[in-house]
């Protein structure tokens, strides 16, 4: 009986860390503040000129400060993404509580997502070649054009040597990932493994988005993030990274550390869709939101809570809002909310999206969705300012244009 | 008792062949498929020369109910190959049944690069004035995984890694632990990988290709051949291909994934993070040192790759090492980057199942540091019971897989 417990708590993969750089702060202590507050970061880019773009706000990382979390010697060959990374990586592993050793270390693992990887150095090695040929292009830049450089970075900054990959998959690569590190604890590959995503704000992608015609203002409206809301007009776009610590509950309570939560399961799934656009129908995230709750071994009325991936894309937040309208019954409607308002569209949010899960179930607290004010359904919306709600069970939703999906499902 | 995952059908495109039965010989006679390249301008650059696909006519290989509108070459690659693989298994049209639970997992590289390099220079030329959306459609390496999942209307999990050169070996090990977890009951598993001026240009301004054509384990050895493929497997548990009868090429034994965490570039010469990722596998494998016959080298062809793999075989291996063959067949079909765990694993399967060791071309003189036996004269006649395949990344990314013979019902070869 005690064996098969044993063989039970090595198999729950708890959370235990989280760090996070992100435009509304940098560690839990701000993020956390901040989210619940309902602030935004979501204001004029001041990281290059807009004027000439129909589009001029985003959700910047500003205040912060590569050296206060990673050495000097590894900072000079880091690029953005890669210091953002390490340095959310270090924050959840300080609130983890523990240290890498020489034991431990090829048992500690990272599993990242990202969208986009280092689209600046990928603009600016392009700008060599092109301008100068190739006598001019700068070889100290190459290894920063690979995507998985963020997670190369961090294992060299934090010495990780056990499980290590980047996962790319447009808007759910931070919830594979996660999903990912989870079965490598459960098939017990490694101890730990820090898993999230990260992608930037750069001038060439953000350009590149206003040429997708996917940011706000769409319809000649005035410029705002609005997820779920009527009068939505497309998504701002934002950066930071997102990363959690996951352990296997065995091992949390070997160590004497209470988690902020458990990942219970994951389901994951795709449906046909045109490359680069959202999905026109809610079939593939219905499909994918049961097969989470089957792998979690619950009910879809324990479902109190829904991070949502709704980011005020006119498409995509109401695929979303028909799916939950579709599934709960009016009595069992969980309370949902989008903290996209707050942080932006990064693609990789899920990361972020995490973090700001686990607070919430730590503190029995669900942020506001910022920007929404005429919801476009009769759902149970998190809307105006925060709401206070003891959390057993919550979802985090991953949905990606191109018909990709991924629900995770968190539990007390 | 954990599931058996096997492999049922195969499909690759490459530098030596652009189908499966066509690659088994060109193995066999050890082809080298690294010529000067065409696909685009290699003035100035240290090479001009790489494992270019040669004739792919799109159309040839992609049914005309698929549209390939606005598909980058790498997209189109992955198609043509995912279309073989699922003939090859038996799966072509694929039965309606299956499309809820099967799903892909793709080792992506340079994506669309190569054609979205006009929409790059004129937003840093002109200021993105001129630049056509249309370019940007399949700019991205996940763009591959969506053609596949949205072709076949497929409902099962989807995925794409990007851990350069070993993210087509991850995908195949991601792939089979969904299968073994019940995250999907089938997998499109394998990597693509197109040349683009951008990789190019990367390599060269590393100085890590070889100004002519690489020569793994030579004591003269220069550096590595680029190239591009696609490489796609079916993945399906042991029990769903018997139930449907389908032909069995191996199975899937050991996945391994460690990172060096010392250098973004070059390998740590001590080859911790190589040792750890063999050992990873095997361990999974429940394999012993003896059951391994051959092992499909990373074998780059840098001057740092081939000893520290060597090393690191060694320390696996211990006096073992002397008596395992170990080629790299990067040698003849290149290094094709995101897709050379993928395609890797294709040859290792093929061996395993034809009952042959691929040789390593191109070798004149022996390294006293890589003192193997890398098979440098002509393929062998080997029976293989399993295969070790390395794929070593920037990043200080290591995957290893195991691949074991299946003798059993339903066998392929025969």
């Amino acid at each position: 009986m005690n064996n098969d417990r044993q063989t039970d708590n090595a198999q729950r993969v708890v959370v235990t860390g989280i760090g996070m750089v992100t435009p509304l702060g940098i560690g839990k202590l701000e993020f956390g503040r901040r989210l619940f507050a309902g602030e935004t970061g979501i204001a004029e880019i001041t990281f290059f000129d807009t004027s000439s773009l129909p589009s001029h706000l985003g959700a910047e990382v500003k205040n912060f400060r590569p050296r206060d979390f990673i050495s000097a010697k590894n900072m000079r060959r880091m690029d953005k993404i890669s210091l953002m990374a390490a340095a959310s990586a270090r924050l959840a592993l300080e609130d983890a509580g523990f240290q890498i050793t020489t034991e431990n270390r090829d048992r500690v693992g990272i599993v990242l997502g990202t969208a986009f990887g280092a689209t600046d150095i990928t603009a600016q090695f392009l700008q060599t070649l092109f301008s100068g040929g190739p006598a001019a292009v700068n070889p100290i830049l190459v290894p920063n054009t690979v995507m998985n450089a963020a997670a190369g970075h961090t294992s060299i900054e934090l010495g990780f040597r056990g499980v290590n990959t980047t996962v790319t998959h447009y808007a759910v690569s931070a919830e594979n990932a996660i999903a990912y590190a989870a079965a490598e604890i459960r098939r017990g590959t490694a101890d730990f493994i820090f898993a999230g995503g990260a992608d930037i704000l750069s001038e060439f992608y953000y350009m590149s988005l206003t040429k997708f015609k996917a940011l706000s203002p769409q319809n000649k409206n005035e410029e705002a993030c609005r997820p779920f809301d009527k009068k939505r007009n497309g998504m701002i776009v934002g950066e930071g990274c997102g990363i959690i610590c996951l352990e296997s509950f065995q091992s949390a309570t070997d160590r004497g550390r209470k988690p902020y939560c458990e990942i219970t399961g994951a389901g994951m799934g795709s449906s046909p869709t045109k490359p680069n656009q959202w999905p026109q129908n809610p079939e593939g995230i219905k499909t994918t939101f049961n097969r989470a709750l089957k792998n979690a071994d619950t009910s879809i009325d324990n479902i109190q809570a829904i991070f949502a991936a709704a980011n005020g894309d006119i498409t995509l937040d109401a695929v979303e809002a028909e799916t939950y309208a579709e599934i709960f019954d009016e009595e069992k409607r969980p309370s949902i909310t989008s903290i996209k308002g707050a942080t932006g569209e990064s693609f990789s949010s899920g990361g972020i999206r995490a973090c700001a899960l686990a607070l919430s179930m730590e503190k029995n607290i669900l942020p506001p969705t910022i920007g929404l004010t005429n919801p476009l359904r009769p759902l149970e919306f998190v809307a105006g300012e925060k709401k206070e709600l003891a959390i057993d069970t919550a979802a985090l939703a991953g949905i990606s244009f191109g018909g990709t999906y991924t629900y995770l499902i968190f539990g007390k | 008792m954990k599931k058996r995952i096997v492999i049922t059908g195969l499909g690759t495109l490459n530098a030596i062949a652009n189908n499966v039965p066509d690659f088994t010989k060109a193995l066999q006679v050890g082809v080298c498929g690294i010529e000067k390249i065409d696909l685009f301008d290699t003035t100035g650059f240290r090479s001009q020369t790489g494992g270019q696909i040669k004739n792919f006519t799109p159309r040839d290989y992609i049914p005309q109910k698929f549209s390939v509108e606005r598909m980058s070459r790498a997209d189109k690659l992955a198609l043509a190959a995912t279309v073989e693989a699922l003939r090859d298994a038996g799966l072509y049209p694929l039965p309606e049944k299956l499309k809820d639970e099967t799903g892909v997992a793709i080792g992506g590289g340079a994506g669309g690069l190569l054609e979205s390099e006009e929409f790059y220079r004129d937003y840093l030329e002109n200021n993105g004035k001129n630049a056509k959306f249309s370019t940007l459609a399949s700019l991205f390496c996940a763009s591959s995984a969506d053609r596949i999942a949205s072709a076949f209307e497929l409902s099962g999990p989807k995925s794409t890694f990007m851990t350069a050169c070993s993210g087509g070996g991850t995908a195949l090990g991601y792939a089979r632990d969904l299968i073994i977890s019940g995250h999907a009951s089938m997998m499109i598993a394998g990597g693509v990988e197109p040349m683009s001026r951008l990789t190019f240009a990367a390599f060269n301004a590393l100085k890590s290709v070889d100004p002519e054509t690489c020569r793994p384990f030579d004591k003269d050895r220069a550096g590595l051949s680029l190239g591009e493929a696609a490489a796609i497997m079916v993945l399906e548990s042991l029990d769903s291909a018997l139930e449907r009868g389908a032909k069995i090429y191996g199975e899937v034994l050991g996945y391994g994934i460690t990172c060096d965490s010392f250098h973004m570039t070059a390998p740590d010469e001590k080859a911790s993070g190589a040792i750890r990722s063999m050992q990873a596998a095997l361990k999974d494998s429940g394999l012993s040192l003896e059951d391994i016959d051959y092992v499909n080298a990373h074998g780059t062809a840098t001057p740092v790759n081939d000893v520290t793999e060597t090393k690191a075989i060694k320390e696996v291996f211990g006096k073992r090492a002397y008596a395992i063959p170990v080629s790299s067949t990067k040698s003849m079909h290149a290094h094709t980057l995101g897709a050379s765990g993928a395609l890797e694993g294709i040859v290792s399967v093929l061996a395993l199942n034809q009952g042959f060791i691929p040789p390593t071309v191109n070798h004149r003189e022996a390294d006293p540091l890589c003192d193997l036996d890398y098979v440098t004269s002509g393929s062998r006649k080997a029976d293989l019971r399993a295969v070790l395949s390395n794929s070593f990344a920037f990043g200080g990314n290591n995957t290893t897989l195991i691949f074991g013979r299946y003798s059993g019902r339903g066998v392929a070869r025969e």
